[in-house]
């Protein structure tokens, strides 16, 4: 039993090494300008100031978060559906096309944005659509992720027993009436998980936005962060608080669905 | 036209469309892109001829060009560090993580779990956190290093040319640890409990046992995570962005950094997309082999 506790604090202990960034942060945030340039620095900060009015004000934090909202919210919206459907097929027929196309779709999940990014600027820029810059971050966006979903969504489907289907069909229901009152019903959770998974990553989506959107009121929060950090600020504190009110949400989206998130991750990335 | 209705209603015609959507989509927005690529990389392409549909050829001018640049030794030397160290460090660490939460003590898995908080963050919000943890004059670990004795003055982690490179690499692996520890633990999951307790009755030692079982028994996980450690730190940018620009004086640079920068603020789109070409060939080269290894273990 003794044994049992001891390696629980030695868990926490390598846990809270490995987070210690994550708590600088806040520390940070919390902190009064002259106190961050302390020396010795301070582990807990002696006089506390909440500084979220100040900074979500100041550094016009509503403007870039509710780009990144719309972003992630048009992203996952595409990539769910029209990923959906595919994954479902992809699920349940085994043939030479769909092993191609499976194939395909994996091999487009490691195409590195940073590598994508210049033909899309160059073909977006021919066909006009940088004229609205936030649609084609989306755009370009959901073909960065769309992979990921289908392969996620997938691994959902397969769980889904074939015999429910069959039933389904016998009952007199169309393939369609199927997929959408008996099929994904049932694979609703994955679904959603996977949704939020993708909504995570393109609320945090940092290439794209920066090569394809130059006006700052349609810029989302990563952009606006990394325009704060010139070389020569030392507003840390802005920066720290920024940071903190830009993760919290989404820290916390993950501390309530954490078990659901890392079993659809491993479900997809091993199958 | 009943008919017709009726196999998309019902028949091949509907599991045709539902996969021909997404993929179309893909091939307009993945697949011509990289064609596009390709064909720019043999095309001059500057601010000026950048919206012209008609922009001259140039036959291989711009991977002659790239050939020629005197950086390009050090930053193909970066990425292979970068690349190389990252993916080992992520590893190991990861694996000797996932085999310490394997222990049976209360709150592992969700103590675990909490690990991927560091992965889930946006990657430019991590590189403005490591970027103050990592300052020269007033970063908290220059002074706990001091602290500890293990540095005299500080050490300026992100404009020393000689460690910038090193700490972006810092800052990666401790992005990349968690996701590669959540793989290997469900592989260790996997590995039935009584082979070991078969082979500690034949009185194996500890080191013995996961030589023997843990790793042979590991090997298709491995080398899913390895190429998938490849694949992801090939897509690391944000870090960059947000830690060092490549700099000082592309000492930190990488190349798909390097891509970017020729593009975007040197206008040599060509040239760009040169380097994007030869990237994107070698991921998917490692890509093919992921995908190959994970397929095949499935379907035996």
């Amino acid at each position: 039993m003794a044994r049992k506790y001891g390696l629980l604090a030695l868990a926490v202990v390598i846990l809270s090494i490995y987070l210690f960034p994550v708590y600088w942060m806040y520390i940070t945030a919390l902190k009064t300008g002259t106190e961050i340039f302390a020396n010795p620095p301070t582990f807990w900060p002696r006089d506390p100031q909440v500084q979220i009015v100040e900074v979500w004000t100041r550094l016009r934090m509503d403007v870039y978060l509710r780009n990144s909202l719309l972003i992630a919210g048009g992203v996952t919206l595409i990539v769910a559906l029209l990923g959906t459907g595919c994954a479902y097929v992809l699920a349940r027929i085994r043939n030479r096309w769909m092993d191609g196309v499976l194939f395909g779709v994996l091999m487009m999940q490691v195409l590195p944005s940073s590598l994508m990014i210049t033909p899309i600027f160059v073909a977006f820029n021919q066909m006009g659509l940088l004229e609205y810059p936030r649609l084609s971050v989306v755009l370009a966006q959901a073909a960065k992720v769309m992979p990921l979903y289908i392969v996620l969504v997938r691994a959902t489907f397969l769980q889904v027993p074939r015999e429910l289907e069959e039933a389904a069909l016998v009952d007199g229901n169309s393939r369609i009436g199927a997929f959408t009152s008996i099929i994904v019903p049932l694979a609703r959770n994955g679904i959603l998980v996977t949704s939020v998974l993708i909504f995570l990553q393109s609320f945090g989506e940092y290439v794209y936005s920066r090569s394809l959107i130059s006006e700052r009121a349609l810029q989302p929060a990563t952009v606006g962060l990394q325009s704060f950090m010139g070389p020569n600020s030392s507003d840390w504190a802005g920066v720290m608080t920024y940071s903190a009110i830009y993760v919290t949400p989404i820290l916390i989206v993950f501390v309530l669905l954490q078990r659901q998130i890392v079993s659809g991750l491993t479900s997809g990335a091993l199958k | 036209m009943l008919k017709f209705t009726n196999t998309f209603r019902d028949g091949v015609g509907f599991d045709t469309l539902l996969v021909g959507i997404a993929l179309g989509y893909l091939v307009v927005f993945s697949a011509f892109p990289l064609a596009y690529n390709l064909l720019m990389s043999f095309q001059d392409v500057d601010l000026f001829s950048l919206t012209s549909f008609d922009r001259p050829f140039v036959g291989w001018d711009n991977y002659r060009e790239i050939l020629s640049r005197p950086e390009l030794l050090p930053i193909l030397w970066n990425t292979v560090k970068f690349v190389g160290i990252s993916v080992i460090a992520q590893l190991s660490l990861g694996f000797a993580i996932a085999m310490f939460f394997q222990l049976d003590f209360p709150f592992n898995t969700w103590l675990r779990g909490l690990f991927l908080a560091g992965w889930i963050m946006p990657a430019l919000v991590v590189g403005a956190v490591w970027s103050w943890v990592l300052a020269g004059d007033f970063g908290v670990l220059n002074h706990v290093l001091s602290e500890l004795g293990l540095i005299r003055a500080n050490i300026f982690w992100l404009s020393d040319p000689d460690v910038a490179l090193y700490s972006i690499i810092f800052a990666n692996i401790w992005l990349g640890v968690p996701f590669n520890m959540i793989l290997l633990s469900v592989g260790l999951a996997g590995i039935p409990e009584d082979v070991y307790e078969a082979a500690e009755m034949d009185g194996a030692t500890r080191i013995q046992r996961f030589f023997t079982i843990t790793l042979p028994m590991m090997r298709a996980q491995l080398g899913a995570v390895i190429s998938l450690g490849v694949i992801f730190t090939l897509q690391q940018f944000d870090l960059f962005a947000a830690l060092t620009q490549g700099g000082p004086a592309n000492s930190s640079n990488v190349f798909q950094y390097w891509s970017w920068q020729l593009a975007f603020q040197n206008y040599e789109i060509g040239l760009g997309s040169v380097i994007s070409v030869l990237m994107i060939g070698f991921v998917i080269a490692v890509a093919f082999v992921y995908v190959r290894s994970t397929r095949y273990e499935q379907e035996s």
